[in-house]
């Protein structure tokens, strides 16, 4: 029997759950080899019988903690996808105010008909299997996880800085250009996307394991970065993280 | 050794010729640094730079290289994969072909990469003597300066004109049939002789060891605090070997497509620095901590490749130095360090 395949969103842009859309060929193959049985960004039917559940969006409410813990229940396998659901992404920007401030900002004079709480990632809240970093997530990151689960295998994800796939692409580093970047404690994956394509690494991947986020802060303040600066380039994507606190 | 000069004049249709029978891939200039790519002419090519950002190993050992496809549905069949492209590498400095050379032995070493073999069979080198090093440079301490081997051609720079040292028949056959050259005299030997000096004296970083002390240095030092100290500073990015011309790890992988009875094994660049690499299949990790990982690091370029293959597994290029961002992959200041006992 095929595995059944559910996609739920929580708080976040669903950006990751439109790179699934955005598959063409992949997403025919995954179709034959999965149901997809519920997926609110893409079919009318929904399904509370599933074995594998993709999860995009940070938790940000009381009723997000309940729900994910009734998907987790539901779910054998749960796997996090895109920056929200894997570290907490930009949603936990939040995180530094206030939560009566950040709803007042938001939503004004009806502020009371809302609840929030400080954002946090899945893993936070209940157990993960897996991760698909990156925001939005990595799409050829997302096959090698499907096809992980499919053929009952670990997928290799990288636990090494975006710097390795920076040099195999050949560029020059940021630093070397004026700029800064935090790639050199973010989990590769991305091919260096970003700074490929001329840009910096913002770290939407996350730290790798046993980051030296400490070095890292060193050389940013070699830059020439203050300590706010510093902080704030970190608090972008990992906020939830204790390098951004 | 023979010698050629050939005029600058004469060179670009030297290269113009080579480009009409094969690949040719040189140094280019990109946004104030240098690479090699593919060449379409003589004018997008670079011959006076310092350093390329990544070595010329990355024709010979590709960052990420398909090694063999194989199909599971029904009778397993399974397809080597080499991609051996002839070439001609044109620019290469003394320094990066004595890489190249250290390169050669670790894989033709008991058992040959065919993958590499065959490629390297196919690769053409015209080497070009270095007039201005890199300021992250040390190769006279490794002795990697100038070299009279590994290359089919190598030019020297003497002003109007090139010397042209042979090193093989395909390089002189190539050079004949594409180049207009005469022999070279005493006078431009000495030439030669010269414009190598010019540059010697250029070089700003020296090792205080003799390279042949490098080895014993090391271990007398297995347990000195600078190992530490330097891997409190390090971010374990794998800058250093991604960069580093004698690096030749690589990680073995398979891909499977979506329908599970297809797909392919490749490789790609491995770094004795990452967290993972000794990291065996019960989830033992043999140098866990970034300090024996650095110290490893160290000891296979000055020690353990000088005892397997007979060349030290450094050439000065400085590379290293450039890539570090915690500026603490500078091997001249640790053997200095080391050597001064401190």
């Amino acid at each position: 029997m095929k595995p059944r395949l559910a996609f739920f969103d929580f708080t976040g842009c669903e950006g990751c759950q439109l790179e699934v859309i955005n598959f063409e060929q992949e997403l025919l193959d995954i179709l034959s080899a999965a149901d997809i049985v519920n997926f609110r960004e893409a079919m009318t039917e929904r399904s509370d019988d599933y074995d594998i559940a993709f999860i995009d969006g940070a938790i940000t409410t009381e009723r997000d903690v309940a729900r994910i813990k009734e998907i987790r229940e539901r779910a054998k396998i749960l796997v996090a996808i895109g920056a929200c659901a894997c570290i907490g992404g930009v949603n936990c920007l939040k995180n530094f105010y206030p939560m009566e401030e950040v709803l007042r900002i938001v939503y004004g004079e009806s502020a009371h008909y809302y609840d929030t709480i400080p954002a946090r990632p899945v893993d936070a809240v209940v157990p993960v299997e897996y991760y698909v970093q990156g925001c939005p997530m990595t799409q050829s990151e997302f096959v090698k996880v499907v096809k992980a689960l499919l053929a009952g295998k670990k997928p290799e994800i990288p636990n090494y800085p975006v710097c390795v796939e920076c040099k195999m692409a050949g560029n020059i580093c940021v630093f070397e250009k004026g700029e800064t970047c935090v790639g050199p404690v973010t989990r590769a994956g991305c091919n260096a996307l970003c700074v490929t394509n001329g840009r910096i690494c913002w770290g939407c991947r996350g730290l790798v394991d046993d980051p030296n986020t400490d070095s890292e802060k060193e050389i940013l303040a070699k830059y020439n970065l203050t300590p706010e600066e510093i902080i704030a380039k970190f608090r972008m994507f990992l906020g939830y993280s204790e390098v951004a606190k | 050794m023979k010698y050629e000069v050939i005029t600058k004049e004469d060179f670009p249709s030297f290269v113009n010729g080579l480009l009409s029978e094969i690949e040719v891939v040189g140094v280019k200039m990109k946004e104030g640094k240098f690479h090699y790519d593919k060449i379409k002419s003589y004018d997008e090519l670079c011959l006076d730079y310092d350093v390329t950002l990544i070595p010329p190993k990355k024709y010979l050992l590709p960052p990420k290289e398909t090694l063999l496809k194989f199909s599971l549905g029904g009778a397993i069949q399974v397809e080597p994969s080499i991609d051996a492209t002839p070439r001609v590498i044109l620019g290469v400095h003394p320094y990066d072909i004595k890489a190249i050379e250290l390169m050669d032995a670790v894989f033709s070493d008991s058992n040959p990469d065919a993958n590499y073999m065959e490629r390297r069979r196919n690769t053409v080198i015209v080497g070009v003597d270095c007039r201005n090093p890199s300021p992250n440079a040390f190769c006279p301490s490794m002795g990697t300066d100038t070299t009279e081997t590994g290359f089919d051609l190598l030019l020297t720079d003497i002003g109007e004109q090139y010397v042209v040292a042979i090193g093989s028949e395909k390089g002189e056959e190539l050079l004949k049939k594409h180049a207009r050259t005469r022999e070279a005299t005493e006078a431009d030997l000495a030439q030669r002789k010269a414009a190598q000096e010019e540059a010697l004296a250029k070089y700003k970083l020296s090792i205080k060891a003799a390279v042949e002390e490098i080895p014993e240095l090391l271990e007398k030092n297995y347990d000195h605090p600078l190992w530490e100290e330097l891997a409190a500073k390090c971010l374990s990015c794998g800058s250093c070997t991604m960069v580093c011309p004698t690096c030749v790890c690589f990680d073995v992988q398979d891909d499977l497509e979506l329908n599970l009875t297809a797909g392919e094994r490749f490789r790609q660049w491995d770094s004795c620095m990452l967290q993972g690499f000794a990291k065996v299949a019960t989830g033992e990790n043999f140098r866990e901590d970034c300090t024996s990982r650095l110290r490893h690091r160290y000891f296979r370029k000055g020690n353990y490749m000088l005892k397997r293959y007979g060349k030290l597994g450094c050439v000065g290029c400085g590379r290293c130095i450039g890539a570090c961002l915690a500026e603490i992959a500078n091997p001249v200041e640790a053997y200095n360090r080391l050597k001064e006992g401190s």
